[in-house]
């Protein structure tokens, strides 16, 4: 199969940036979207034409979350529930003309062509994505008792990469899917319960100081997500905000006051 | 106070304008419902009678204030929210987006700002002569008013006509009980001599005479098919918002967004369009 590619370059983060056009030809249906784009680097390198182009990746099994191009207008590609890794040339046309850019949002900058710091997210996580009560050793798997119907959906929720896709494909480059997968994957779980409330505040108040928009119920994050994770954790997130507002309605009264 | 507005979380702010936008939702049903009065088959006595209610019922003044209120609020929230969305992409995409999109969703700020252009000519139409800040459209006034107690009164010629004239045209209601289709001017002749008479907006002729101009129908129903792109987003948006999800119950809401939208923008265009064909 033969493709011409117009690819994003662009030097540092303060560089304009522009597209590039490249032609790449005998690339095999079963080749990965990557694999096509290491193809064209070996021959950008062997013939000496330009710098490779830098994209980032790593399993390439479709789980870590690392790659991540917004290719013809959707990220990672016209194919439903993979990430640009699993996207493979056969779902092209041959002599097709691919147009590949960077993620864009203001809290994702441009490092260097096609690779964006999605640290942001990190940060979110920090403020509050985790679990900090002492868990203490491994408990017998029925100590605590979670509905199976719970930890299906917190697995559902927990399923999200991070990659990014959500933000790349709202048109508000909000990330309240990845953020509400966070919260509910935690919220239905026994262990994240106690800092539910804590938690919710935090991460969304982080989201909105990082310059995340905020959600418009587009769903376009759902319809890109490469995990397929439903809105309803963008609902879920909601709630836990709303039951957030009220938690803590009233003054504890002080034991040694009242002695 | 506006500086609180902004300052807002996100998600609160969503919450929000999902709040004011479902009390808009519930008066824009009651106002349907008071629209097709004017299609009662008894000379628009029911509709004048209702009017007047609205027009002089004390809680009714503070409702309208709330909605107004309302209106405002959901119209700057999603200002506010709208602005600060655009800017977290300063570089946009070179290449459309081909991502498949809830219907309506992407149009919502679109739709509502022609919304607002077309409620400003409502406001003036209808609202605005009810405050008395635009002179124009139809009077009535209560027939009970022109009993003259005081026999010295004195009657200008001009009024005796006006009034003379309005009973030969038919101009009092079924009823007996208002002399409507006034003019501005002829109000302002009969208000000299009879300064205790109340008048109102005779909005059901006002109404009549509106929808009987074709262009102005045409107008009405497109402003209907954008007012039904904005609550088929709207309606499902703001349970979506409220957190109100569940995979039981998601079908059952989209449901009922279609029908409501559907009853309500076929309620609020009948009215035109019986006016126009077939009175």
């Amino acid at each position: 199969m033969n493709f011409t590619l117009h690819i994003w370059r662009q030097q540092n983060a303060t560089d304009k940036g522009r597209f590039e056009t490249y032609k790449v030809s005998d690339i095999s249906p079963d080749c990965s979207f990557l694999e096509m784009l290491d193809i064209l680097n070996e021959s950008l390198i062997n013939d000496n034409i330009a710098h490779p182009v830098c994209f980032d990746n790593d399993c390439r099994e479709g789980i870590c979350g690392m790659c991540g191009l917004y290719i013809n207008g959707r990220p990672h590609g016209n194919d439903d529930g993979v990430t640009t890794c699993q996207l493979h040339m056969r779902k092209f046309d041959d002599g097709d003309e691919i147009w590949i850019e960077p993620w864009r949002a203001k809290a994702f900058p441009v490092i260097r062509d096609l690779v964006v710091d999605r640290s942001a997210f990190d940060k979110i996580i920090q403020a509050g994505g985790y679990i900090s009560v002492t868990t203490g050793g491994v408990p017998d798997a029925n100590a605590i008792p979670v509905p199976k119907r719970f930890s299906d959906m917190a697995m559902d929720a927990a399923e999200c990469i991070g990659c990014g896709a959500c933000v790349a494909a709202c048109k508000n480059a909000s990330a309240m899917l990845f953020v509400g997968a966070k919260v509910a994957h935690l919220a239905m779980l026994p262990q994240g319960q106690v800092e539910a409330h804590e938690r919710v505040k935090k991460m969304v108040c982080r989201m909105d100081e990082l310059g995340f928009g905020s959600c418009t119920n587009t769903f376009a994050c759902e319809a890109e997500c490469p995990k397929q994770i439903k809105r309803q954790n963008i609902a879920r997130l909601n709630r836990e905000w709303i039951k957030q507002l009220f938690a803590g309605n009233h003054k504890p009264s002080s034991h040694l006051s009242n002695h | 106070m506006n500086n609180k507005l902004i300052k807002l979380s996100s998600i609160t702010k969503k919450l929000l304008v999902a709040l004011f936008g479902t009390f808009l939702l519930v008066f824009l049903l009651f106002h349907m419902c008071a629209n097709l009065f004017i299609l009662a088959d008894d000379g628009g006595d029911a509709y004048s009678s209702f009017c007047h209610f609205m027009g002089t019922n004390a809680l009714v003044k503070v409702a309208e204030v709330v909605l107004l209120g309302t209106f405002l609020l959901h119209i700057c929230l999603s200002v506010i929210l709208w602005c600060q969305n655009r800017g977290n992409r300063p570089v946009r995409y070179q290449r459309p987006s081909r991502t498949k999109t809830a219907k309506g969703s992407k149009l919502a700020i679109i739709t509502g700002s022609l919304l607002l252009v077309c409620l400003l000519f409502h406001f003036y139409d209808f609202y605005f002569v009810k405050l008395n800040v635009v002179k124009g459209g139809n009077y009535m006034v209560k027939t009970e008013d022109f009993v003259i107690s005081d026999p010295s009164q004195e009657v200008s010629e001009e009024a005796q006509i006006i009034v003379m004239q309005a009973i030969q045209d038919q101009k009092i209601s079924k009823d007996g009980r208002w002399l409507r289709q006034l003019s501005h001017a002829d109000k302002e002749v009969l208000q000299e001599c009879f300064p205790d008479a109340a008048f109102e907006p005779d909005f059901y002729n006002t109404a009549r005479e509106k929808f009987s101009v074709w262009h102005i129908v045409l107008c009405y129903l497109v402003f209907f098919f954008v007012v039904g792109l904005h609550i088929r987003h709207g309606f499902e948006s703001a349970f979506q918002s409220f957190g109100l999800n569940h995979y039981k119950y998601s079908r059952l809401i989209e449901v009922l967004g279609i029908v409501y939208t559907w009853v309500v923008c076929l309620g609020f265009a009948m009215v035109p369009l019986c006016v126009f064909f077939f009175k």
